[in-house]
C-alpha cells in the first residue's frame, strides 16, 4: 500500500512552482551600522521557495553583511528577517535552521566527512540508525561515499564545498546561504562547480542566496539577481533583465562592458549631435530636452563600411578606428566616435564611457565588440572610417 | 679558502664547531650525572633509588607537579579563551600579568608567598588561628609550582585560539549548536595539541622547580621534600649517590618529555 502511494507521488507530473504567497525567506527594510558608518540601507527582498538569488556586489558594497544577518551572525539595526513565515530577527543563528556555506568552508579539521556531515543530527541527539541512514543519503547525493572516512585536509576544493553543502542539507535547512563559494578556487573548477551546485540546488529544492562579485558567476547561477552597491540594491531581476535594461548606470557598469553617450530627449526621441535616435521612451521619466544617457554593450554596436545601416538599427554617427585587438572568442575594436554638432548635454564635448577594460577608461572612444565570422568577413584597419550603429540599447536619466 | 667543487668546507666545519661548544655545556654534564650513578654498580644504584625518602621525594614532586599542571591547563584554557574572545579594557594588561612569572625570579617567588601565606603573612596570620596552615606543605608546592608555570600552558594555548578561524565556531553555531557544543566538539579537538604541549611543558618544568620550592615546603625529608630538594640535602650531606640517583630519574624524565613533545609534534599538530 504504501509502496503503491510511493509510485503515484513520484509519477505525479510536478505543478508549475507557482510564485509562492509565502516567501522562503525575506529580508524587510534592513539596515546596518558599524558605530557611525551605515553599511546597509533599507534592504528588502524576497526569495521564493526553491529559487536561486545571487547578491551581486564588489567588495564592501555590503553583500556579505545581509547573509550574516540573515544567518544570525549579525544583528540588524532595523529591519526584520522572515523565514517561511516565522520572524526570526531576535533568534540566535543556532535556533534559525539556515544553512551557510562559508568561503573557507569551515570543515571541521578534526572530523572526518561522516562526522561532518552528521553533526547537525548529533547535536539535535538524533538516533544513531536516522545519522547514519541521513548521511549515507547524502554521501551518495553529492558523491562523496569513497571519501566518508577521509578528513577535510585530504579532499579537494570542490569535494570540500561540497561536504560543506551537504552537512548543512542534513538538518533540512530553511535557505542555503552561500558566501563566495568559488572564491578560492581556480577558473576551470569554478565554472565545473556551478553547474554541479546548479543541478544539486534543483535536485533538493532548498531556496539559496549567492553572494559573489563575479558578475559571469551571478548571471549563471542565480534565478534572480541583486545588484548591491554602498548598502543598498540598485536593481533586482532575472539576470536577462539586469543585463539587457539595467536600471542604474552602476549596473551597467558593473554588470559586463557598457558603453555610455550623453544625449538629450528630442521629439520624443533621443539627439545625439545631430543625431536621431528613435526610442520610446517613458514621458514621465524623461522630459523633453532632459539630458540622458544611451547605454549600449559592446556586442551591439554594429560597424558598417557604408552609409547604410540594416533596419532596426540606430546609426549613431561615423567613427575612426583606433585599435583592434584578438581576444580568444571574438575581435574587440575600439572607435572613435566623431559626434557631428555639439548638444547641451554634453559635460564637455566629450563622450564619456565607462567599461571594465582597463585602457577605456581616459579616452574618449566607445568598444565594439564583433563575432569572428563577421570579423573576417569584414575587415578593419587601424584608422579606417567607419560607420557606427546600435542594435539595442538602454536609456538611462543623466545624473 | 679553498673550493672543491660540490664540497663547502664551511659546512662541516660549522656544524663541528657547534658539537664542539655544546660539549663542555650540555652533554659532558648530562653524562657524567650518568657515568657516576653507575660507576659503584647497578646495585646500589637501584638502593639508592628505592630509599623510601627518594621514593617519597619523587611521588611527592608527580603528584603536586600532576595538580599544579591540571589547574595551570585548565585556567590556561580559560584565559586563553576570555582574552583572545573579547576585547575590554585592561585586556593588555591581564596578558602581560598573566605571563610576569616567568620573569620573576623563583625565589622571590617563593618569598612572596611566604609573605602572603605565611604565619605572619598578609593573608595566613587569619588563617593560622584557625589551625590552618598552608606553608610547609604539599598545598605549598603546589601554590609555588603554579605560581612558576603560571604562564606556560597558557602561552601554548593562547596563540592557536588567535589563529583558529572564528567560521568554525560560527558554522557550528549555525548549524544549531550551543556554545558548550561548539566548545566541546570543535573548539576544544582543534586545541589539543595545544593543551598536551602546554600540559607537558607545565609538568616538566613544575617537576623540577626548586628555588620557590625550598622556600615554602619547609623541605621536611618524608613529608614536604621533593625530587629536587632531595638531590640537595643528599648533595650537603655528601651522599652523592644518592643525588645522583634522583638526578639520573629527574634527567630521564625530562628526556621522555621533550622526545614526545619533539616526535609527537606531528600528531599534535594534526589538521
Amino acid at each position: 500500500m504504501k509502496a503503491k502511494e510511493k509510485l503515484i507521488e513520484e509519477h505525479k507530473v510536478p505543478a508549475p512552482t507557482p510564485i509562492a504567497p509565502q516567501s522562503a525567506t525575506s529580508v524587510v527594510g534592513v539596515s546596518k551600522r558599524f558605530g557611525k558608518t551605515s553599511v546597509l540601507e533599507n534592504i528588502s527582498f524576497d526569495v521564493a521557495e526553491g529559487e536561486a538569488l545571487v547578491l551581486l556586489g564588489a567588495s564592501g558594497s555590503g553583500k556579505t553583511t545581509i547573509l550574516r544577518i540573515i544567518a544570525g551572525l549579525e544583528q540588524p539595526y532595523t529591519g526584520k528577517v522572515i523565514l517561511h513565515g516565522r520572524e526570526v530577527t531576535e533568534l540566535p543563528a543556532r535556533e534559525r535552521g539556515v544553512g551557510v556555506i562559508f568561503q573557507s568552508y569551515a570543515l571541521f579539521p578534526k572530523m572526518t566527512v561522516e562526522k561532518n556531515i552528521g553533526y547537525g543530527l548529533r547535536i539535535r541527539k538524533r538516533k544513531r540508525r536516522e545519522i547514519r541512514e541521513t548521511v549515507n543519503e547524502l554521501l551518495t547525493l553529492v558523491q562523496l561515499e569513497e571519501h566518508r572516512n577521509k578528513y577535510p585536509s585530504q579532499l579537494s576544493g570542490g569535494q570540500q564545498q561540497r561536504v560543506a553543502i551537504a552537512r548543512t542539507l542534513a538538518y533540512k535547512p530553511e535557505v542555503l546561504l552561500f558566501d563566495e563559494p568559488f572564491g578560492a578556487l581556480d577558473t576551470q573548477t569554478r565554472k565545473r562547480l556551478r553547474r554541479e551546485i546548479r543541478e544539486l540546488l534543483r535536485k533538493v529544492n532548498v531556496p539559496a542566496i549567492f553572494i559573489t562579485h563575479d558578475q559571469e558567476e551571478a548571471l549563471e547561477l542565480g534565478d534572480r539577481v541583486a545588484v548591491i552597491n554602498k548598502g543598498h540594491i540598485e536593481q533586482i531581476g532575472t539576470p536577462f533583465e539586469i543585463y539587457t535594461h539595467p536600471a542604474t548606470e552602476y549596473v551597467a557598469t558593473f554588470l559586463g562592458a557598457a558603453n555610455l553617450l550623453e544625449a538629450v530627449v528630442r521629439n520624443s526621441g533621443l539627439e545625439f549631435g545631430k543625431t536621431r535616435i528613435a526610442a520610446e521612451l517613458d514621458r514621465e521619466r524623461f522630459k523633453e530636452g532632459a539630458c540622458v544617457k544611451i547605454v549600449f554593450r559592446p556586442e551591439d554596436v554594429f560597424i558598417s563600411k557604408s552609409e547604410f545601416v540594416k533596419p532596426g538599427q540606430h546609426k549613431l554617427s561615423s567613427a575612426v578606428v583606433e585599435e583592434i585587438s584578438f581576444v580568444g572568442a571574438y575581435e574587440r575594436v575600439r572607435l572613435r566616435l566623431e559626434k557631428n554638432g555639439r548638444d547641451e548635454c554634453a559635460t564637455d564635448d566629450q563622450f564619456f564611457l565607462t567599461t571594465d577594460t582597463p585602457e577605456s577608461q581616459s579616452v574618449k572612444s566607445i568598444i565594439a565588440t564583433r563575432p569572428k565570422p563577421e570579423a573576417s568577413s569584414t575587415r578593419l584597419r587601424v584608422g579606417e572610417r567607419v560607420v557606427v550603429a546600435i542594435t539595442s540599447f538602454t536609456v538611462l536619466p543623466s545624473k | 679558502m679553498r673550493h672543491v667543487r660540490g664540497f663547502d668546507v664551511v659546512r662541516p666545519l660549522s656544524i663541528g664547531m657547534l658539537v664542539f661548544m655544546m660539549m663542555p655545556l650540555v652533554f659532558l654534564p648530562l653524562a657524567s650525572i650518568f657515568i657516576f650513578g653507575t660507576s659503584n654498580g647497578l646495585d646500589k644504584f637501584w638502593a639508592a633509588l628505592t630509599a623510601p625518602e627518594a621514593v617519597f621525594a619523587l611521588k611527592l614532586s608527580m603528584a603536586t607537579s600532576f595538580w599544579a599542571t591540571m589547574f595551570n591547563v585548565l585556567f590556561g584554557l580559560f584565559a586563553a579563551y576570555v582574552l583572545s574572545r573579547y576585547n575590554f579594557w585592561g585586556r593588555n594588561a591581564l596578558i602581560v600579568t598573566i605571563s610576569l612569572p616567568t620573569a620573576i625570579p623563583t625565589a622571590v617567588a617563593g618569598f612572596a608567598l611566604l609573605l602572603l601565606w605565611g604565619p605572619y603573612g598578609t593573608l595566613g596570620r587569619f588563617l593560622a588561628p584557625q589551625g590552618i596552615q598552608v606553608m610547609f606543605t604539599a598545598g605549598a608546592i603546589i601554590l609555588a609550582n603554579i605560581f612558576v608555570t603560571f604562564p606556560l600552558a597558557f602561552g601554548v594555548i593562547k596563540p592557536v585560539f588567535d589563529t583558529m578561524s572564528r567560521s568554525l565556531e560560527e558554522a557550528s553555531a549555525t548549524i544549531g549548536a550551543t556554545r558548550w557544543q561548539t566548545f566541546w566538539y570543535v573548539t576544544l579537538p582543534s586545541l589539543r595539541g595545544a593543551i598536551v604541549s602546554g600540559a607537558l611543558l607545565t609538568f616538566a618544568r613544575a617537576v623540577g622547580e626548586f628555588g620557590s620550592t625550598i622556600l615554602v615546603s619547609g623541605n621536611l625529608a618524608g613529608h614536604t621534600q621533593t625530587a629536587p630538594l632531595y638531590i640537595f640535602a643528599k648533595f650537603n650531606e655528601g651522599q652523592i649517590e644518592a643525588a645522583n640517583a634522583i638526578a639520573i630519574v629527574l634527567a630521564l624524565f625530562s628526556f621522555l618529555i621533550f622526545s614526545v613533545l619533539f616526535f609527537a609534534r606531528d600528531w599534535l599538530d594534526v589538521d
